[in-house]
């Protein structure tokens, strides 16, 4: 079908009839630009740790070796690991379209989070009863709200998959689910990214 | 010396300055001209750090005027000239592209940013608060090395502590230096952020609690300057000046003694009553004699292990 | 939790009956504004417009009526922001000299210091982030889906949420004003003061969450329209093409992706420190106060660039349509925009060069901020040559724009001047850099003031008055030379900032020319009311077609005046930059779409308003420490977007058939509209129709 509807030529391609966005696409770039903002987050709470992660801003109090557990730690990179290629298969059965795969897939990837989130808690737990607290000393802080922000984000992440869980399971794989998926896989995915990078910067340099 | 001869050229650019800032200040005030124009603390430096930080101010203005005057001056030009009722002005309703005028509106400032960047460099390490270039450069000269005085300020809301750590004496609200003495100032604050600053002597700097900042500056001129804090800090900042008085280095020894004698003492316990929070609404001054010497790294050890002096919560809407 | 002065219950909080200020001027701006409200609601129930207000305005999805709401936001704080200010002014006219008097309990003036702080902290916070960011962003949202040919923005729902987000910021520090009080600590929250130690009460917090809310919005606010104009521009409209505005508000939004973030770690922080007793920014037990001005300059810095691109913008849109010729130097142009958006970035330290960082970091510093001379230079010689060999023409918004540009000058030649070291430790802090961020701030209000009547007649249909327009404009630059001018000199006095009482009676001169140019102020705030009437009064007179200035050049002017909700009822074809221009030139601006389709649209919904009703009572449970208010709205808010994520019919279709009534009507009227203006002797731009003020 043509707009001109008659008219000369030169005159046909003044409009341009049923243009339409690609929205999904137009969605994944929007969350690509959520997560840039938050990677700015991040940014800043690694900045706030390097500055305030000398033994002078522990004003006394423990330094990074007695916070770290290095095989707690290792277990959650793990899980986090695990959790991410558990996602990889709520991936693989949505290009086959299978609802129950996404359903699976999801329930293995969040159990997989749950677990890394489990054991944070664990470790924090731990510390709490040694008397370690963020407000013990600024090294302090800026220890506990990165590993913790961290966390906190992860468990957004497992809020997220039990809804889309519900959400795949009541209403299929719809376009609104599945850019809902995508976006999620980018998310768990960088999370799993500011993981490495909390794990290289924070625990192993507790270790060595 | 040179920093004495340094001084009379900034004496000169500063008559210069002096008498084109008043001009249109008559207009405002029934004052005499000599002294409103008193009141451009920096545009009169007596000594050479403010000397070279009014003459950087001169500097970057001019160069800055050079390019800001003509372009004002054109584009009202252009813009009266081109007027749509002006019907004998050319009229050009599709040139939007030149290489040649891109490449002159990108070089000048280009240029012009290059050439202050220079002095921008020159300045800044010409009065640095630490090493300052102007005085290493002036003490290397020839004839005798002026002598040194350490002064420990302390801030607290909202007083001035000036610690002589040598003499063992200590002043509020009222610095007193010889003239053409340098000066070392080390500075912290008990409680907030406050910013030292004499005009007519030595640019700011910051005072933080719990760090230790410097400060160096030799007075040529005689005088009594206004001082004070250039950073917020609280309810009772707008009272938190002090006054410097620069004496003759005779006076300064008498001055010394005589403080020596006074009956209020300072060490940390009496420091911390000192600091409790004061508006200095009339300008108290306060001397003590048989100050503690390491008053000043007690009172940052104190702010570092967690020393607060507190403030009450106001009622709202008032206080 | 840490343990807060005073009393605390679990139901209440800190909140008390003693919470209410008991001064006289808070009183009087209390019954003001509860008279003013009542009044309003109730004439919204008298004329019965309520079911109107929820279902065309507060439940909408529309970017137009979505900016519209931003603008007015952006205007009331302007005007409380005023009334700030012209407090401040009184305050420091009265108060010089020790032997000023003294009122209402102060030694000198009319406000107590701790009042006095809370008003400039106020001011400042409200003028950039409640009244400039928001106008601007409310432009943008307007402007940007028309000039690039959309139909709306990428997320039409997350827009309302940003809009209705900066409310409730908005909402919480006049709330401050009459429960409770406001930071006393500067628009910049200096460490350590905003500690728990040296700002017990909760006005640091009103300031610290009113920020963080609606910071919230303005990021999302920033993605959105990055994916507006990379993924909804009309086919044709390649990167060469996109008109000059939207360019700016590209940069600019990347900027304020990246940086509101980090604004929000800063508050965040410092959150933490006041209420969980940690210790990121206090003095003691391994904090580091320089850490936060660092953070805080990382965003305010690039801040002060958010705010001054979009008014570049509007400036490149406005000097090219009353000088009836493109802009010059396009390229460059675009190049200046995101150059001086880059080195926004690595220039922050020049706010603190008096922190006693060495000479090298502070060279370094310094010659940065001199480097985003350049690109600015640039687009003031460009807007010259723009001029030049045109035919300019001085109607309101070009008034604007040249204000703004002369504004620039001088601000830019005192921002040169702080930006080198020597220079910044004499006037550091002093209301030198006050003058000079109010020159360049300025520009930002010109360059609204410009926009707002330049865009008017495209959303609303008709054209704002231009006498009164042009009275407006004159009073307000006397008030601003008279404001701001005598302040650079009173810095070279070594007048510092934030006093509220000098010690110096040889400013007085100073300030009652200051004072004056209140006066100025305040009937310029009378003209413009009084324009907005008489436009709205005459408004049959003042109607335009689609280009409402005659020469305009961009897209947006291709659509009818006031634009459809749907905007293009059929998406254009671009063919060039200045696309009304090329069509114009082929005689092809009045051709109108032939045949119509159907048009999916967003349908309106409640729930970003639901959301922020909810962020209010989280703002409001935090500032007073009610617990179970700060949870109960958490959890809520968790559970509206969840439950909204269940939603499947979001979006409706308008019929082809409805689409082409519409645009009957529309033509219909345009035609009217031109007979009008034949009668009247042809709508010659040169001389607007004008009615008498
Ligand atoms: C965009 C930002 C912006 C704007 C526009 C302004 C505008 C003004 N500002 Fe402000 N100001 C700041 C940002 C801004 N300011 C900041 C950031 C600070 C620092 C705070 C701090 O120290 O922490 C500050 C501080 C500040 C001070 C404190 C100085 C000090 O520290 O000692 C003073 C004192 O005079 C002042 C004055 C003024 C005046 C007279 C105006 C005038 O130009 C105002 C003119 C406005 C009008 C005349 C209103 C027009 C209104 C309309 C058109 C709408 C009408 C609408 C309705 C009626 C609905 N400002
Ligand atoms: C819209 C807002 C805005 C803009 C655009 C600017 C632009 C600039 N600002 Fe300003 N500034 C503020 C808002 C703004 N500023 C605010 C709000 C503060 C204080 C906040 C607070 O403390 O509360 C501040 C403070 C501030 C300081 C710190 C002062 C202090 O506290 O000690 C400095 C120091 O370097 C500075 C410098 C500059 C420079 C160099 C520019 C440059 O971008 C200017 C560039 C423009 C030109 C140079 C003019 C046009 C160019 C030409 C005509 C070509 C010729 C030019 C050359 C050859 C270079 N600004
Ligand atoms: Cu900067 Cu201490
Ligand atoms: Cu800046």
């Amino acid at each position: 079908m043509t707009a001109s509807g008659g008219m000369e030529s030169g005159q046909s391609a003044l409009w341009e009839p049923h243009y339409h966005h690609d929205v999904i696409a137009t969605r994944t770039l929007g969350f690509w630009l959520y997560m840039l903002s938050d990677a700015m987050i991040f940014a800043g709470l690694f900045a706030a740790y390097g500055v305030l992660s000398h033994t002078y801003n522990a004003a006394g109090g423990p330094v990074l070796h007695a916070l770290v557990h290095p095989w707690t730690a290792y277990a959650e990179t793990l899980s986090v690991f695990a959790s991410v290629l558990a996602y990889g298969g709520v991936m693989v059965a949505l290009k086959r379209g299978s609802r129950e795969g996404v359903l699976a897939g999801l329930v293995a990837a969040f159990l997989l989070g749950a677990l890394f989130v489990g054991l944070e808690v664990h470790e924090f737990a731990a510390l709490f009863r040694m008397g370690i607290y963020p407000e013990g000393s600024g090294y302090l802080s800026a220890f506990f709200a990165l590993v913790m922000t961290h966390g906190i984000h992860m468990a957004f992440g497992l809020l997220w998959m039990a809804t889309m869980f519900f959400q795949v399971a009541a209403q299929g794989l719809t376009d609104k689910t599945v850019y809902r998926l995508l976006n999620l896989k980018l998310f768990w995915h960088f999370q799993a990214i500011l993981w490495v990078l909390v794990y290289t910067f924070v625990d192993m340099r507790g270790v060595l | 010396m040179r920093v004495r001869q340094y001084g009379s050229v900034v004496c000169r650019i500063g008559r210069l300055v002096r008498s084109i800032a008043f001009l249109p200040l008559l207009l405002l005030s029934g004052c005499s001209a000599h002294s409103l124009s008193r009141q451009f603390l920096i545009f009169h430096p007596a000594g050479p750090l403010s000397g070279a930080d009014m003459r950087f101010t001169v500097l970057d203005v001019a160069v800055m005027l050079g390019i800001i005057i003509p372009t004002a001056v054109v584009t009202t030009f252009f813009l009266l000239h081109y007027r749509k009722t002006n019907t004998t002005a050319a009229y050009d309703p599709t040139w939007s592209h030149s290489n040649v005028i891109e490449l002159v509106v990108w070089a000048v400032p280009l240029l012009t940013v290059a050439l202050l960047g220079y002095y921008a460099y020159r300045g800044t390490y010409a009065v640095d608060p630490f090493h300052p270039r102007l005085l290493k450069v002036a003490q290397a000269g020839p004839g005798a090395v002026p002598p040194r005085l350490r002064v420990d300020v302390i801030t607290t809301d909202w007083q001035w502590l000036f610690i002589y750590p040598k003499q063992h004496i200590a002043i509020a609200n009222e610095l007193v230096i010889p003239r053409g003495a340098t000066v070392d100032f080390h500075m912290t604050s008990a409680t907030v952020v406050n910013d030292f600053f004499i005009p007519n002597l030595a640019g700011m700097i910051d005072v933080m609690p719990g760090m230790r900042t410097e400060q160096v500056l030799v007075a040529d001129k005689l005088g009594t300057y206004k001082g004070y804090s250039a950073n917020f800090s609280g309810s009772g900042f707008s009272w938190m000046g002090f006054k410097t008085r620069v004496i003759s280095p005779k006076r300064f020894q008498d001055w010394v003694q005589s403080v020596q004698h006074v009956p209020l003492h300072m060490d940390y316990a009496q420091f911390n009553a000192f600091a409790k929070p004061t508006k200095n609404i009339n300008g108290k001054t306060y001397e003590f004699s048989d100050v503690k010497g390491r008053l000043f790294d007690q009172v940052i050890e104190g702010v570092l292990k967690g020393r607060v002096y507190t403030t009450q919560l106001p009622p709202p809407g008032s206080a | 939790m840490v343990n807060v002065q005073g009393p605390w219950s679990p139901i209440f909080g800190r909140l008390s009956l003693g919470a209410i200020p008991d001064n006289p001027i808070i009183a009087g701006a209390f019954i003001f504004s509860v008279v003013l409200g009542i009044l309003v609601l109730a004439y919204l129930t008298y004329a019965d417009r309520w079911g109107y207000l929820w279902r065309e305005w507060l439940t909408t999805v529309d970017h137009k009526k979505i900016g519209v709401m931003y603008i007015i936001i952006g205007l009331v704080m302007l005007f409380r922001g005023f009334i700030d200010a012209l407090m401040m002014r009184t305050q420091q006219v009265l108060a010089d000299g020790a032997h000023s008097p003294g009122f209402l309990g102060a030694a000198h003036g009319y406000l107590v210091p701790y009042h006095f702080d809370q008003i400039y902290s106020a001011h400042g916070t409200i003028m950039i982030l409640f009244a400039a960011t928001p106008i601007l962003v409310g432009l943008m949202n307007v402007v940007v889906p028309l000039q690039i040919g959309a139909r709306d923005m990428a997320f039409p729902y997350l827009n309302a949420l940003g809009l209705w987000l900066t409310a409730v910021g908005a909402a919480l520090i006049m709330l401050s004003l009459f429960l409770g009080d406001f930071s006393h600590a500067g628009w910049v929250g200096l460490t350590p003061l905003t500690e728990l130690a040296y700002s017990p009460g909760v006005g640091t917090d009103y300031w610290m969450w009113a920020i963080q809310i609606s910071s919230v919005g303005t990021t999302l606010g920033a993605a959105n329209l990055i994916a507006t104009i990379i993924k909804m521009r009309a086919p044709g409209m390649t990167w060469g093409r996109l008109p000059i505005f939207t360019w700016t508000a590209l940069s600019t939004n990347i900027i304020a992706l990246t940086s509101f973030p980090l604004l929000g770690v800063a508050l965040g922080l410092l959150g933490l420190d006041r209420y969980f007793g940690t210790h990121f920014f206090t003095a003691g037990m391994g904090g580091n106060l320089m850490l936060y001005s660092d953070l805080f300059w990382m965003w305010g810095h690039p801040e002060v660039y958010f705010v001054i691109l979009p008014a570049f913008g509007m400036m490149s849109e406005i000097i090219p349509t009353f000088s009836e010729k493109p802009l010059f130097g396009y390229v460059t142009m675009v190049a200046a925009s995101f150059a001086i958006a880059g080195v926004s970035w690595s220039v922050w330290l020049h706010h603190f060069f008096t922190m006693g960082a060495g000479p090298r970091v502070n060279t370094f510093f310094s010659i940065a901020t001199m480097v985003v001379g350049i690109p600015t230079g640039v687009k003031v010689f460009n807007w010259a040559f723009t001029i030049y060999r045109g035919r300019s023409r001085f109607e309101t918004p070009m008034m604007w724009a040249i204000g703004a540009l002369f504004m620039l000058l001088v601000g830019g030649l005192t921002g040169m001047m702080l930006a080198m070291p020597p220079v910044n430790y004499s006037v550091h802090n002093s209301v030198f850099v006050v003058a000079h961020f109010h020159t360049m701030l300025m520009v930002v209000v010109y360059g609204i003031l410009g926009a707002v009547t330049y865009w008017f007649p495209k959303v609303f249909g008709f054209r704002l008055n231009e006498p009164l327009g042009k009275r407006f404009f004159w009073t307000f630059t006397i008030g601003t030379i008279m404001v701001f001018i005598p302040m650079y000199t009173s810095g070279f006095m070594g007048m510092t900032r934030r006093l509220d009482y000098l010690t110096n009676p040889a400013l007085f001169p100073f300030e009652v020319a200051e004072e004056l140019g209140i006066g100025f102020y305040l009937v310029s705030v009378y003209y413009f009311v009084r324009q907005l009437y008489v436009s709205l009064r005459d408004r049959n007179a003042n109607r335009v077609g689609a280009d409402a200035w005659g020469s305009a050049r961009t897209l947006e002017w291709l659509a009818p005046s006031p634009v459809p909700f749907y905007n293009f009822a059929v998406t254009p074809r671009v063919h060039a930059r200045d696309e009304l221009v090329w069509r114009r030139g082929q005689g092809l601006d009045g051709v109108a779409p032939t045949h119509y389709e159907d048009i999916p649209m967003p349908r309106n919904t409640s729930v970003p308003l639901v959301i922020g009703a909810f962020a209010l009572g989280l703002g409001f449970g935090l500032v007073w420490r009610i617990w179970w208010l700060t949870d109960a709205s958490f959890i809520a808010i968790i559970l509206t977007v969840i439950a909204r994520s269940f939603v499947r019919d979001t979006d409706y279709v308008v019929k082809a058939g409805e689409v082409e009534r519409i645009e009957k009507n529309l033509r219909q009227r345009a035609a009217e509209v031109a007979r009008a203006g034949a009668a009247a002797g042809g709508i010659d731009v040169l001389r607007p129709r004008e009615s008498s003020p």
